[in-house]
């Protein structure tokens, strides 16, 4: 994997224009000597750069979420389904103001390397039909990196 | 009895029972009610002054939802109408009034007319003096929850820092040292996991015990604690903090310093809770006599004179406990569409009463 290849950024924005998505990025996990810290590498649909800055302990955020669980994660509607007091633990939905999202782990040999995320801002929502078309567009590739199928 | 009060004139009395801002009310031997002043007559229902259908039943419960007794807010039990021998000189009162429902009464009730049995019940609206008292109980509790979630925070994370993690750096230390003695390639290489799991699990346990109370506070002081807390506030939540500290190594009273941390840490956590920025401006600085601090973001902001929080409402709230806590204040500007800032004013070297 070479997480500098530009072929990522043409990836999601392609993703994105395709699917119809507001909001679509790319997280990647760092090594163990760094604690497996996740990091957003690649946006596309972004009102800021406060991804940027964004590092997400495993196990926490979106990202740490499903790098950790190895699950994909699906909020249809983030303010149905997350307490808002809690949201501040998902800093990417706050700062892209999405409404509704999906996040699926990304393998490379067997083990999770990086996180999809795709998302709506408006009255869109991504339900598990959404989901099952993300992973039908894919095709079980991302890049490098495999997708597992989806398990219901 | 004291003549000069015989002389009293009758209209006199009268007016005072007229215009008096105390419900006053008669009752008979029988417990009806005789007559009532004005301003009984606007507290409650013209019913209480119709025959009772049955004998038994007493008009005036219509109206009397109880008096508090040692053992309820309200109770019926030994009705201070009937019961002769208890003293219900000044007693507390639960009464539906026509207009605000069931207020609590402060209540005296006397007889006037032995002979004839006649009684008076004197009312007063007890309910401003009772909000006064809950705020007061509200304010001094508090006070002592803050003291008190400071205190066991402070332990809890002193002992996380020095005992556990201690324990925790010399087991490390004992399993590296393994590495070097004549161990299979298979026990080297779950060494090895083992070790990246220790020392996730020490950098987890120093995370807890900062997030909980950074020893840095006490041991090096604001300006410190402060500049790692902003760096985790940036990687946890994409938000920068520029932090801007004039006070060039000065350290104050660890309670002036435990109030600054936390009013700070509560108002940049609220900027990134609800004002929408990616950045937030910190100024410490020290005035003549005052520390200060002042944070302020270009958010949407909030009209602080609404009383409809986004969040619990507990956090401005417990700003200006904590400040007060230390003789210092709080001040929160901010308005729709212009951005907020709290600016706190503490009192150097100022011990909590």
């Amino acid at each position: 994997m070479n997480p500098n290849s530009s072929c990522y950024q043409v990836l999601i924005d392609q993703l994105r224009e395709q699917m119809g998505y507001d909001f679509v990025s790319l997280a990647f996990a760092e090594s163990a000597v760094n604690d497996f810290i996740l990091t957003w590498k690649y946006a596309s649909g972004n009102l800021n750069n406060r991804y940027k800055r964004i590092v997400l302990q495993s196990g926490k955020g979106v990202a740490g979420i499903v790098f950790k669980t190895g699950n994909p994660m699906l909020v249809s509607s983030v303010a149905e389904g997350l307490d808002p007091q809690e949201m501040y633990n998902y800093p990417i939905l706050i700062s892209e103001r999405l409404s509704s999202l999906a996040a699926i782990p990304l393998y490379l040999a067997d083990r999770v390397e990086g996180v999809l995320l795709a998302g709506y801002r408006g009255e869109q929502r991504m339900s598990q039909e959404g989901l099952n078309q993300l992973y039908g567009w894919l095709q079980g590739r991302f890049g490098d990196f495999e997708i597992k199928e989806l398990t219901p | 009895m004291n003549p000069s009060s015989l002389n009293i004139p009758v209209e006199l009395l009268y007016k005072h029972f007229e215009h008096s801002s105390d419900a006053i009310i008669f009752f008979d031997a029988v417990h009806r009610v005789m007559s009532m002043n004005p301003q009984a007559e606007r507290l409650l229902d013209r019913r209480v002054l119709e025959e009772p259908s049955d004998a038994d039943s007493n008009a005036f419960c219509f109206s009397c939802r109880g008096y508090t007794s040692e053992e309820e807010p309200m109770s019926c039990l030994n009705c201070y109408l009937s019961n002769s021998e208890k003293d219900f000189s000044s007693f507390q009162l639960y009464l539906e009034t026509k207009t605000k429902g069931v207020v609590p009464f402060s209540a005296s009730f006397q007889t006037v007319d032995r002979a004839a049995g006649v009684r008076v019940l004197i009312l007063r609206d007890l309910t401003n003096q009772l909000m006064t008292q809950q705020m007061l109980n509200r304010n001094t509790m508090m006070k002592s929850v803050i003291k008190a979630q400071e205190d066991e925070r402070k332990r809890i994370s002193r002992e996380l820092h020095d005992s556990v993690a201690q324990e925790l750096i010399s087991s490390l230390v004992d399993l590296r040292v393994l590495k070097y003695l004549n161990v299979q390639e298979e026990a080297l290489q779950k060494i090895q996991q083992t070790e990246a799991s220790l020392t996730r699990l020490l950098e987890q346990i120093r995370n807890l015990s900062v997030e909980l109370r950074p020893a840095s506070l006490d041991d090096l002081g604001l300006d410190a604690a402060f500049r790692s807390h902003f760096k985790w506030i940036e990687k946890n939540y994409g938000v920068l903090v520029r932090f801007v500290a004039e006070l060039s190594g000065q350290r104050f009273n660890s309670e002036v310093e435990t109030v600054v941390y936390r009013v700070c840490q509560e108002s940049v956590l609220n900027a990134l809770k609800y004002a929408d920025v990616d950045e937030v401006d910190v100024r410490l600085f020290a005035s003549e006599h005052m520390l200060e601090l002042i944070v302020s973001d270009r958010g949407i902001g909030f009209d602080v004179n609404t009383n409809d929080p986004k969040g619990t409402g507990l956090g401005i709230y417990g700003m200006k406990e904590r400040a007060e806590l230390v003789g210092g204040e709080v001040m929160i500007t901010s308005g729709l569409g212009k951005g907020t800032t709290v600016h706190l004013r503490v009192p150097f070297g100022a011990v909590s009463p």
